[in-house]
């Protein structure tokens, strides 16, 4: 996999890149700032960005602007966007940003290294990782709607929900609840049938139904 | 008089005058700006204009006229000096004609319409004066409509300076202090708002990118110690330290300013407030057209979010509609819901919002009526 990373701090920017170097992820440039972000994916053409959405010169989204440009010139090209905060609008405007893998993630995620790795993994391959505050505010505003048939849902199927709109594939989520792929399974299906969704075996179109569903409220 | 007059050039040329005569204009320029290059600037300075100045040549005409009369008398045989009567008839246009240069010369004060309103009724004074003188008359008639003229002119200087009056003062001292506090607690409040955003962009690239930073580097131990599991657990505490002092400096950062108002404005940061209430929310803010101040932006942002947790607390699940609009130069933002209404008008943190809009010379009404929801209008000052 081939990476670039763009990050105006020093310290994490090589913080990030000695990790992931770490993990055989093959990062072929560095920048600072958006101008930087869209010369380096346009001279390596990587499978990964990896963008602070916080960016000189003017430390607003500048980041998430770039990154969404970057992709439009280069579809199919990965967007894992590491922000300071949660802001939804920011992850709907990557979500609907087009083709190609798009990760929202709180930056102190980076310590938690195998569930990073795993986002990183994810994105690069045309996957989906919101950060799990993002997909607890889409749940949390969609539920509260009244009459909505999340309620409906058992507090185990909603946890498998949440980790499904996190983007992580039944394999993962099984590993993280300590329970057999089949259990999960079991209750991907109840949740379908309750929230009436098409069921799919593919694990990435099962999280963009999830995320479609959450995100109509 | 006469000399101001002529310093000022004549009152009806309204062309300004060129600001240093002594020294050709193209002299200061520095020869790389665009005004050396510009080909229509004459190559050699051209004399300044000095516009015709009629007064010295109306005294020298009417000096002429005195002393010719005055001649013509001497000649004649002397006697009744006659002549008086054609100094007095050229001196007076002398008069009118610096009369009018004085009052053009700083159009628009009160003292200055004073002093106008002083010299012709002085003027006209004289000249009965010297009428009275002249013509030899038993009584001193002048004396009525020199009252007359005392009289006016009196009333105009009670008028135009009353506020000096000692009565008056203290009003025009307090007008003057309001005036001063007003601008002053502008300059603070922008100088707050500065330093605010300050500490938080400190706080992003120090603090928390610090531990970020740690962060990762407990997290990158914690995977050296998979054979260590004691030390590992250690590591992974220290790392849940971290990220939960991230945590609350990102909620420190988002009390000062949400970040999505700095990169978007208000009208998408309400937006975003909407879409992410627990109730349903409509937002109208089509008729903002540009940005207030930011320490007014983000008063009238928690505004919003303060009264939105309202009406989920207390509307039970009501609709509520948020609408932002401008008029007379204020900011009006209102959230209306169509819950039960009967809201404590100082309940829900609405003190602490009302402090917040007052500082910034604002108002904040509450209305609520059992049955037909509950209103909350703050108006907050938008000029730049």
């Amino acid at each position: 996999m081939r990476a670039v990373i763009v990050e105006d701090l020093a310290l994490l920017r090589e913080g990030i890149v000695a990790l992931l170097r770490e993990h055989d992820v093959d990062v072929v440039a560095q920048a600072e700032d958006a101008e930087g972000l869209l010369r380096i994916v346009a001279g390596h053409k990587p499978d990964l960005a990896v963008v602070d959405v916080r960016l000189p010169p003017t430390f607003t989204d500048e980041g998430l602007r770039a990154a969404i440009e970057a992709r439009r010139r280069q579809p199919g090209l990965g967007v894992l966007i590491l922000s300071q905060y949660v802001e939804p609008i920011y992850t709907a405007e990557l979500l609907e940003s087009g083709e190609g893998g798009v990760g929202y993630l709180l930056k102190e995620r980076v310590g938690e290294v195998r569930s990073f790795m795993d986002a990183v993994e994810r994105v690069a391959s045309g996957g989906t990782a919101l950060d799990r505050e993002v997909v607890s505010e889409l749940v949390r505003v969609r539920s509260g709607h009244n009459g909505d048939a999340l309620a409906a849902l058992t507090p185990r199927e909603r946890e498998v929900l949440e980790l499904m709109a996190e983007g992580r594939t039944n394999a993962a989520i099984a590993r993280h609840l300590v329970v057999t792929p089949g259990a999960v399974e079991k209750h991907v299906t109840n949740i379908f049938g309750k929230l009436d969704l098409s069921a799919t075996n593919d694990d990435h179109r099962r999280v963009l139904a999830v995320l479609t569903y959450l995100r109509s409220a | 008089m006469r000399f101001r007059g002529q310093r000022r050039g004549a009152p009806m040329d309204t062309r300004p005058a060129p600001p240093n005569t002594s020294t050709p204009p193209q002299a200061a320029v520095p020869p790389d700006t665009l005004d050396a290059l510009d080909p229509d600037a004459a190559p050699a300075p051209e004399p300044p204009h000095q516009p015709f100045d009629a007064l010295p040549l109306q005294v020298a005409l009417s000096g002429l006229a005195g002393l010719a009369a005055t001649i013509v008398w001497g000649v004649a045989g002397a006697g009744y000096y006659w002549p008086m009567w054609v100094w007095l008839a050229v001196c007076i246009p002398i008069a009118v004609h610096v009369l009018i240069r004085f009052s053009l010369s700083r159009p628009g004060s009160t003292g200055h319409a004073l002093a106008i309103h002083a010299a012709a009724s002085g003027l006209l004074a004289l000249l009965l004066f010297l009428l009275w003188a002249m013509t030899d008359s038993p009584t001193f008639w002048p004396v009525w409509p020199l009252i007359v003229l005392g009289f006016s002119l009196a009333v105009h200087a009670l008028v135009a300076y009353a506020d000096r009056l000692p009565g008056r003062r203290r009003e025009a001292q307090l007008a003057q202090r309001v005036g001063e506090l007003t601008r002053t607690r502008q300059g603070a409040l922008d100088v707050q708002a500065a330093e605010l955003r300050r500490i938080e962009r400190d706080l992003h690239d120090g603090a928390q990118a610090r531990l970020v930073a740690l962060s990762l580097l407990l997290g990158r131990t914690e995977e050296r110690l998979g054979d260590r599991p004691e030390e590992a657990e250690l590591v992974r505490r220290a790392r849940g330290e971290a990220s939960a002092a991230i945590g609350e400096l990102r909620d420190l950062a988002r009390g000062i300013a949400p970040p999505v108002l700095a990169d978007r404005g208000l009208a998408a940061a309400v937006e975003a407030l909407g879409r992410r209430a627990a109730t349903p929310v409509t937002v109208d803010a089509s008729e903002l057209r540009r940005r207030p101040l930011p320490v007014v932006e983000t008063a009238a942002y928690f505004v919003v979010a303060e009264s939105l947790t309202n009406v989920a607390k207390h509307a039970g699940g009501a609709t509520a509609h948020v609408h932002l609009f401008e008029e007379d130069e204020r900011l009006v933002i209102e959230i209306a819901d169509e819950g039960p209404g009967g809201a404590d008008r100082d309940g829900g943190g609405l003190t602490g919002l009302r402090h917040r809009v007052e500082a910034l010379d604002g108002a904040l009404t509450v209305s609520s009526t059992a049955g037909a929801g509950t209103t909350i209008r703050a108006e907050l000052p938008c000029e730049q």
